[in-house]
């Protein structure tokens, strides 16, 4: 019965590929989740994951590979962003939420012109299910060098976050794991733009790292809860929206934030009632 | 022979509109613990970052063993002791993952720490007496604890300069006096030490040098003629020599 239940959704091919694409964007945005919650870049997160949309529309029509054009501009609004801020007396969240916005409207204005071709609610909402073989395999491609790059570079990552000035000050190019990492973020948000959708790309980037930031005080094992909870949540989400016939994306980010809230109150050490608990024992 | 370890020429640094530091001017001795006394924003951290190459100087230049600061840092020939603030020390790593920063330059780049670096690692633990504490979060380290584990992560680089941003601020005795210490093995050892400072009472117990800064370098030589009330009370103003004539 159970048996049942858990291996229906195998059997259709959509479901398949629906779960596989989202269990490797769970886990390269888990991944990345870690260093985005550590270095206090959730707001980038958010401002490059709407800033690729012209890109990925570009790409699309000029028949290139999207995760192409959403990186030129990825990093080319962090390169605005990064611009207005040190040549104006205007601070980092306002220039965000303008860079982004204004990336974002014109991706909307280009997807109207080219609106025979590309659905909007697939870009705005993710399109699992109906997801195209050059779409996974692009996919694949992107996190797997993410992945590799993060891996190799592990150290160097942390410390950039860490202490840059540290970094520095032994002779590392911390200009060179700024981009990089804003690179990855970039490529990586265009596979969790398939999985996901655009809007919602931001909590695949944040919410695993946050979650396991609660739960431990190394960041290996932070690194690798990241990664499996980003790859449950897809999991879970993937059945709860087979069995209930509701929106994949919607479903995968809900189970990420139902974990993230579990966290907040039942995390062993850092929880609310952790907390609570340790500070009855201290009196 | 003297030879001269940190050389600053004539060094202007302003953060917009306002200039931090005014044609600072230093030849800092290999061998020697030199003190850098001023008061709050007379740009002490200023000086450093200027040497570090952090801040980009209006005019002049640094040279650190002849060489500019790039070249001296790829080289691992300055560990630089920040002030505690300037990280975040929620951040998940242990003390043992800290100090092994230290040893970062001088590993390939894939950073596998080799069995020279553990060792090393180690003696810089049991030197700053943190080897009981080197599992634990730093989350749970106290003040002087971080002080600590800085200094370690310094000394884990093995490097020939080292340069400190008050390292005595906020710390108990029994540390501040650790961390003298670990300064004067170091000198001992033939290495450069500056070390910035608001307690003027251990000065001419370690510092064989001193640097007086308001802006500009005021007074900069040997502790014995450069460190008197009328300097001091040059660097700190009126309040200052007020105290001390009632005194």
């Amino acid at each position: 019965m159970f048996w049942q239940w858990l291996t229906a959704p195998w059997q259709y091919e959509f479901m398949v590929r629906a779960i596989l694409l989202s269990v490797v964007v769970g886990l390269v945005c888990g991944a990345l989740s870690c260093y985005m919650v550590l270095r206090g870049w959730a707001l980038m997160g958010d401002a490059i994951s709407h800033a690729v949309l012209p890109g990925v529309i570009l790409a699309h029509v000029l028949n290139l590979p999207l995760a192409l054009g959403a990186f030129v501009f990825g990093v080319g609004s962090v390169l605005t962003i990064g611009f207005v801020e040190s040549q104006t007396r205007i601070k980092e969240d306002t220039v965000i939420g303008i860079v982004f916005t204004g990336f974002f409207a014109l991706g909307l204005v280009l997807l109207s012109k080219v609106k025979s071709t590309i659905d909007l609610t697939h870009i705005l909402f993710g399109n699992v299910l109906g997801i195209s073989n050059t779409d996974i395999y692009q996919t694949v491609i992107s996190s797997v060098v993410t992945l590799t790059i993060l891996f190799l570079r592990q150290r160097d990552f942390l410390l950039f976050c860490f202490d840059p000035t540290h970094a520095r000050s032994i002779g590392i190019n911390t200009n060179l794991f700024h981009y990089l990492l804003l690179s990855l973020l970039s490529l990586t948000a265009v596979a969790g733009l398939q999985a996901v959708g655009i809007i919602l790309v931001v909590a695949m980037l944040i919410t695993p790292g946050a979650t396991a930031y609660l739960l431990t005080d190394r960041f290996d094992r932070m690194l690798g809860l990241a990664m499996g909870l980003g790859a449950a949540a897809a999991i879970v989400g993937n059945y709860v929206s087979f069995y209930l016939d509701v929106a994949t994306g919607g479903c995968i980010v809900l189970v990420q934030t139902l974990l993230f809230g579990l966290a907040v109150f039942f995390a062993p050490k850092h929880g609310i009632l952790a907390r609570k608990f340790w500070a009855k024992i201290d009196l | 022979m003297v030879t001269t370890s940190i050389a600053v020429e004539n060094v202007t640094v302003a953060y917009h509109d306002r200039v931090a530091l005014y044609r600072a001017s230093l030849a800092i001795r290999s061998g020697t613990i030199c003190g850098l006394v001023g008061m709050n924003g007379a740009g002490k951290s200023t000086l450093l970052k200027a040497i570090m190459g952090f801040v980009r100087p209006l005019e002049g230049r640094v040279l650190v063993q002849g060489l500019p600061v790039g070249a001296a840092q790829k080289r691992n020939l300055i560990a630089y002791v920040p002030q505690a603030e300037e990280v975040d020390w929620q951040f998940p790593v242990t003390v043992f993952d800290v100090v092994m920063m230290g040893r970062y330059g001088r590993m390939n780049w894939l950073r596998l720490p080799s069995k020279v670096d553990y060792t090393l690692v180690q003696t810089a633990l049991t030197e700053v007496e943190m080897g009981k504490l080197q599992d634990r979060p730093i989350a749970e380290l106290s003040g002087g604890q971080r002080k600590r584990a800085f200094l370690a992560r310094a000394l884990a680089q093995q490097a020939q300069i080292f340069l400190l941003d008050e390292p005595f601020a906020a710390v108990d005795i029994t540390t501040e006096k650790l961390i003298i210490d670990r300064l004067l093995q170091l000198r001992q050892a033939g290495h450069t030490v500056l070390v910035s400072t608001h307690d003027l009472s251990s000065i001419k117990t370690f510092c064989d040098q001193v640097v007086l800064i308001n802006r500009s370098i005021l007074a900069y030589g040997d502790v014995e003629t450069v460190f008197t009330p009328e300097n001091l009370c040059r660097t700190f103003g009126n309040h200052f020599c007020q105290y001390q004539e009632g005194k």
